[in-house]
């Protein structure tokens, strides 16, 4: 965002929203560092930070909202700007959504730690596919700041690890339930977390797709990677 | 050059390359004059009239070359100005003379900030310098460490874009800069845990200075700390739980002779262990706390390991009981007349440590092999191996660590206060020796203590044959 317009007042008005879309990211990005911490440790003591943490980023996201439509209507932006903000709104979704999807892990954790029956399933597989998701929002959120197309195109190809070892992690939840029925309810709650996962890392996806659309102009949302690899050179 | 030409000509000649662009141009405007001229106006004025104009050409062109050379010489400050007339001269020169020194006062300043910047590069903490927009406007390697920032491309970035930790987010809204805050580096992973603790200073108008710092061994000690006091406390509660469970049925129930006398029995065994936890405890502060024994001071060790060697035994018997075979107890090298530096209390209470250990932890029948080695460098190695059932290699590294427990069941059963193996190593370290712990899981287990061998001397003939004699 050093790109200078003539109206200093607009491009204060563009760090500032960029800034509270950064804060949303942060606040969501805590969220899901949380609800992998509490994944690991099966602990309730930080879910309620999670609870708090949604109505937050609910807010922020009404708030962005009116904030583009009333730098829309008063600035009438073209070309980048007008990229920049549409790209702001949609990450915003994508961000509220991830947040939603930490909220639903975080219950479906409590649920777990109640039933207790967890703790025979061999966890490892899920601990890596959550810190890559993790850390697939993290680098989205960085690579908007920087506007680095580069580092957007890499989570794009991360993401399919993502999904492959989702497939992976769900197969074995199969052979656990089958083997030992005791485990289908504490299996159902760590799919439905695996899936959760899963979604997450598809949001980090989407939003590194906008960063693309804002730098490049082009939107690559459902093209194939080598497609925006030339996008991106 | 001809020589003999007259000063003034030669001056001209001599200059011919540098006027050679207004001479041409004098002669132009002499040739364009002439052609429109001469129609109109008599010879006289026509002349006058070109050599105005061939003047007026001549003056713009020495006015461009010196504004050229003025833009030169900010990249070339002592390429010279071009040849002029000696007032025009004067003036290039003391122009020159300003560029030059105005860019020596920069060359200083530059200097002087590099300086500044390499000191603030040298600092063990992350420094990041915000302007007023509480954009980046430098930050040193620390902080590129610390944050996971990029020195060049994330000038002049918003602060929070990148670091959005909600409560530095916060801190940084509300201008609230009186506590650090506390946050995980974007960097942190399980395998190298990364906390910093960021503090925010203000300076001049709405300008912040940020310095970070890593409080990752802090955080970890405070950590240990709180594990520490926790263990401690359950270690003496459960002996003190047991204690007042006996001591309520006595003071309210009436019971027999033989019930009394069982329940004291056990009440006694609580309290030897209370007081054997606190005297260790009391050990352990006393090695990390207290001065490292007198190197001069030399213990013998046949002395010591024939200690060593009574107490193993007893305690093997013991924990067989009556009838049932001990463990087969194998000293070996224990004769070797040498002589070590250091305390012989703290010497047996460590080689003892170990032997206890092993005979604690192998079942009755099982071997205990406990030798002395000096190498033909002079250093000696203490070990003691038995084929017990192993430790299983993610514990080997904790051990020493305080109340670590691989089973802690049964280590308590066997009366350990898990403090033992700390002991050991404390002693093993002020004593300038390494504790080396290895283990196949289910054929046994050896711990071997390295002295150096500046720790190691040959007794001397006469005091042995001395103390032989007494």
């Amino acid at each position: 965002m050093s790109d200078k317009h003539l109206a200093s007042q607009f491009d204060d008005d563009l760090n500032n929203i960029s800034s509270k879309l950064m804060e949303m990211g942060g606040l969501v990005e805590m969220q899901v560092k949380l609800a992998n911490q509490a994944l690991k440790s099966f602990s309730l003591d930080q879910l309620q930070d999670i609870f708090d943490a949604e109505e937050k980023v609910d807010l922020l996201e009404v708030e962005i909202d009116s904030e583009l439509a009333a730098i829309i209507v008063r600035r009438q932006p073209a070309a980048r700007d007008l990229r920049l903000l549409l790209a702001i709104s949609k990450i915003t979704t994508n961000l509220e959504r991830t947040g939603d999807e930490s909220h639903k892990i975080a219950k479906r954790i409590r649920s777990i730690v109640e039933l207790g029956e967890a703790r025979k399933i061999a966890l490892g597989d899920l601990h890596a596919i959550f810190d890559m998701s993790a850390s697939l929002i993290h680098r989205a959120l960085d690579a908007f700041a920087r506007l680095d197309v580069i580092a957007a195109a890499n989570i794009y190809k991360e993401d399919d690890l993502i999904d492959r070892e989702f497939k992976g992690f769900t197969r074995k939840l199969i052979t656990y339930m089958a083997e030992d029925p005791h485990t289908i309810s504490s299996s159902l709650d760590l799919l439905f977390i695996a899936k959760a996962v899963e979604r997450i890392g598809d949001h980090a996806k989407n939003i590194a797709e906008f960063i693309i659309y804002i730098v490049k102009g082009t939107d690559v949302r459902h093209s194939s990677l080598t497609h925006i690899e030339s996008v991106v050179q | 050059m001809p020589e003999d030409l007259p000063p003034l000509f030669s001056r001209i000649i001599k200059s011919l390359p540098v006027i050679k662009h207004p001479l041409l141009l004098m002669v132009g405007g002499v040739a364009l004059a002439a052609w429109g001229g001469f129609a109109i106006f008599d010879l006289r004025s026509w002349l006058g009239l070109s050599l105005l104009l061939g003047g007026w050409l001549g003056n713009r062109w020495y006015a461009r070359a010196l504004a050229d050379w003025l833009d030169r010489a900010r990249d070339k400050p002592d390429a010279l100005p071009p040849r002029l007339d000696d007032t025009r001269r004067e003036t290039a020169e003391r122009v020159q003379r300003l560029i030059r020194k105005q860019r020596r006062e920069i060359e200083k300043i530059e200097a002087d900030l590099h300086n500044l910047r390499s000191a603030l590069q040298a600092s063990p903490n992350g420094v990041v310098i915000l302007n007023e927009q509480q954009c980046i406007e430098w930050c040193n390697r620390t902080a590129c460490e610390h944050f996971g920032l990029d020195s060049n491309r994330d000038i002049l970035q918003r602060l929070t874009n990148l670091l959005r930790a909600p409560m530095l987010v916060k801190s940084l809204e509300e201008r609230n800069f009186s506590e650090a805050v506390i946050l995980e580096s974007p960097l942190s992973k399980a395998s190298h845990p990364l906390c910093l603790e960021a503090r925010f200073f203000p300076y001049g108008q709405g300008r912040l200075l940020m310095l970070s710092r890593d409080i990752t061994a802090i955080e970890q000690a405070e950590a240990m700390r709180r594990d520490f006091v926790a263990n401690v406390s359950h270690e003496i509660c459960t002996p003190l739980t047991v204690l007042a469970g006996f001591i309520e049925t006595l003071q309210h129930l009436s019971v027999s002779e033989g019930e009394r006398q069982d329940y004291l029995v056990r009440m006694a065994s609580q309290a030897a262990r209370m007081a054997s936890l606190v005297d260790d405890l009391l050990m352990l502060s006393r090695l990390e706390g207290g001065e490292p024994p007198d190197a001069k001071q030399w213990t013998d060790a046949q002395n010591l390991f024939m200690r060593i060697e009574a107490d193993a035994n007893a305690l093997s018997a013991h924990m067989a009981g009556q009838n049932a075979p001990g463990h087969n107890l194998v000293f070996t090298g224990m004769d070797t007349a040498v002589e070590i530096a250091g305390a012989a209390k703290e010497l047996q209470s460590a080689f003892f440590n170990l032997v206890n250990n092993a005979i604690r932890y192998t079942p009755p029948g099982g071997d205990v092999i406990v030798s002395w080695l000096v190498k033909p460098d002079g250093s000696a190695d203490f070990s003691v191996r038995d084929n017990g059932p192993g430790i299983a290699p993610e514990h080997v590294l904790r051990l020493t660590e305080r109340f670590y427990r691989v089973d802690s069941d049964r280590s308590r059963a066997s009366g350990g206060t898990g403090l033992g193996l700390s002991i050991v190593k404390h002693i093993l370290k002020r004593h300038e020796a390494t504790l080396a712990i290895a283990s196949v899981p289910g054929q046994g287990a050896s711990f071997t203590a390295s002295f150096p061998a500046h720790r190691i001397r040959l007794a001397e003939a006469e005091e042995v044959a001395y103390n032989n004699h007494l």
